[in-house]
């Protein structure tokens, strides 16, 4: 029942939406937590046990930290000025190593569940290459949905209300709808409690100007899913399976082809995502903003998967910078070495764990690894260069070439992550130097007829006009507000028979899973 | 507030710091200059710069990075 499919769409939802409806305001809460688990139920079975596991440790694990803080606070206003300052140590010191444990439990049960068998596969593999006659038993671990995704948010949330950004939840069943909400729990947008409590917790009534809104939302992602993602996957799964029958010119366009298919389907599933949440009135955050559009990979993070970038620059890359060594590096480099080397310094240190921890968490595999390093090698080329790079673009107008050279580190970044395995993403790389034949491109078969090319490239069209338009500020569906009526609701149907009848589905469609529900 | 000005104008004189209210959310400050800030900081008016401290809302204009560092003082 992923959010794209029927049953999602017109019986869980709407059953949802009724039964959100009649019971009172104050009760509205408990109805998305109970469809929420029936949800999460529905893919992962018993493996709902993590998910209750975990929130009751984040739960509690707050409740403590607040506690400490609560105590120490009382204890310090009954002291002399002199001894404040050991009181408080002691107090920080007890709320971290309670932070500390809470933590490495779901860091250790993430770890145990994704990474176990990718770590005893490679400990064989070196066994084996060591001649060492010894090998580790590996068994299937079931992994539950969105556990990348909610392990994010318990552990933001125990962080947040570590520095004093939020009061923990003292109900343990909302904190549950938080991590549990249904529209959010398997493909994020990795959201704070900050952002998202207030609204969802409101209990407020269904009202036209949101039922429409959701509704406009939700079809534009799915037109995004499945009318040019979807049929792009065909070509896709084509190339990447088979990729030693292809030249390099073919890699290419498999690498461009799954950049697409991965923007139109995340994103669509975004929109589905946040239209679902806004339909109750719910404000989710945005996990996209035109990235097309970026002029360099730094850029582009602030605009692809944008609540993963922001969680990693909340929670790992500014503790990083201000840690006691980056800071006497800083100062120690400002004076010997001058800034620019101690910018450099400073982003290598600060930077590295943050794409290390993004390429893990994306999954076991060395693709996703390489993935990272991959982007982090990007940034630090772009740090060094920075200030060549203000020169010229303040002298020059380079936006066009910088906008295409950032597309082409995307497409190579894309075709690693898509990529069999690693070897075969090298194998796939090196073929577009090795084995470039244009010629190539007009004799292939790739699966696809003139109408799935017709589909994908209206689709495309329409989704490049509007991510135009937004680039520029022009509110869309403000826009389509003020249309008359029935030009609006013609707009309205032109999406809805689109899907219908451009949609990838039915006989001759293989089902396509959502990407990023599998990390 | 005017040490607090040199500093800011030292990082980059081409921003009216004073009228400025979205450094961070406007990308007028990247990462790295917020970092750079930081250390200038913590020496100039004697605090400590923790990791919970490092939100856009601090950074955002003079006006809030001096409300954090008399706070930090305070304390």
């Amino acid at each position: 029942m992923a959010y794209h499919e029927g049953f999602y769409l017109f019986a869980f939802l709407p059953l949802a939406l009724i039964c959100y409806q009649i019971v009172a305001e104050k009760h509205r809460w408990k109805v998305l937590l109970v469809f929420s688990f029936i949800y999460f139920y529905l893919f992962s079975g018993n493996l709902v046990i993590y998910l209750i596991g975990s929130t009751i440790l984040t739960h509690y694990a707050a409740i403590w930290i607040s506690w400490i803080k609560m105590k120490y606070t009382q204890e310090l206003s009954e002291v002399p000025k002199e001894q404040k300052s050991a009181i408080r140590k002691a107090g920080q010191k007890k709320q971290r190593m309670v932070l500390t444990a809470a933590v490495l439990t779901l860091l250790g049960t993430l770890a145990y569940l994704k990474y176990t068998n990718f770590f005893l596969e490679n400990v064989n593999s070196l066994l084996a290459s060591l001649n060492v006659d010894h090998s580790f038993a590996i068994s299937k671990i079931l992994v539950p949905i969105g556990i990348s995704f909610y392990t994010l948010e318990q552990i933001g949330y125990i962080a947040d209300v570590y520095w004093d950004k939020i009061e923990p939840e003292k109900n343990l069943g909302k904190l549950a709808l938080f991590f549990g909400f249904f529209p959010l729990v398997m493909e994020g947008p990795i959201s704070s409690y900050e952002t998202v409590s207030k609204s969802l917790f409101s209990g407020q009534k269904l009202r036209f100007e949101n039922l429409k809104d959701g509704f406009l939302r939700i079809v534009w992602g799915l037109m995004k899913k499945m009318v040019v993602a979807d049929r792009l996957y065909i070509i896709v799964d084509k190339i990447f399976t088979n990729y030693q029958d292809y030249s390099g010119v073919v890699i290419i366009l498999g690498a461009i082809c799954y950049t697409i298919q991965l923007y139109m389907e995340f994103s669509g599933c975004m929109d589905i995502v946040i239209g679902s949440g806004k339909l109750f009135g719910v404000e989710l955050p945005e996990n996209f903003k035109q990235p097309f559009f970026s002029k360099n990979a730094g850029e582009f993070w602030r605009r692809w998967h944008i609540s993963l970038g922001t969680w990693f620059r909340t929670y790992i890359f500014y503790p990083v910078s201000v840690s006691s060594l980056v800071k006497k590096w800083n100062k120690f480099g400002n004076k010997k070495v001058g800034k620019n080397i101690t910018r450099i310094v400073t982003s290598a240190f600060t930077l590295f764990p943050v794409w290390l921890c993004n390429g893990l968490w994306h999954g076991a595999n060395w693709s996703y690894i390489f993935y990272g390093m991959y982007y982090f090698v990007i940034l630090m080329i772009e740090v060094i260069v920075e200030p060549l790079t203000n020169k010229l673009t303040k002298k020059y107008n380079l936006d066009t070439l910088r906008i295409f050279k950032t597309w082409i580190i995307i497409f190579t970044g894309e075709l690693f992550f898509r990529a069999e395995s690693l070897p075969a993403g090298i194998a796939m790389f090196t073929s577009i130097f090795t084995d470039f034949i244009p010629e190539n491109l007009g004799s292939i078969s790739l699966g696809v007829g003139y109408a799935d090319v017709f589909a994908i490239v209206l689709g495309c069209v329409i989704v490049g006009i509007v991510s135009t338009l937004k680039e520029k500020n022009v509110d869309i569906q403000a826009k389509v507000y003020s249309l008359k009526t029935p030009v609006r609701w013609a707009v309205y149907y032109a999406l809805i028979f689109m899907i219908i009848i451009l949609g990838a589905y039915g006989t001759g469609y293989q089902p396509v899973d959502l990407i990023y529900a599998g990390f | 507030m005017e040490k607090l000005l040199e500093i800011l104008e030292e990082i980059d004189d081409s921003i009216d710091y004073e009228a400025e209210k979205a450094l961070i959310d406007d990308h007028l400050f990247d990462s790295f200059a917020v970092i750079n800030l930081v250390s200038e900081l913590e020496d100039a008016f004697d605090i400590q710069i923790e990791a919970r401290e490092m939100v856009p809302t601090n950074f955002n204009s003079a006006e809030a990075m001096w409300e954090m560092i008399q706070r930090l003082q305070e304390n």
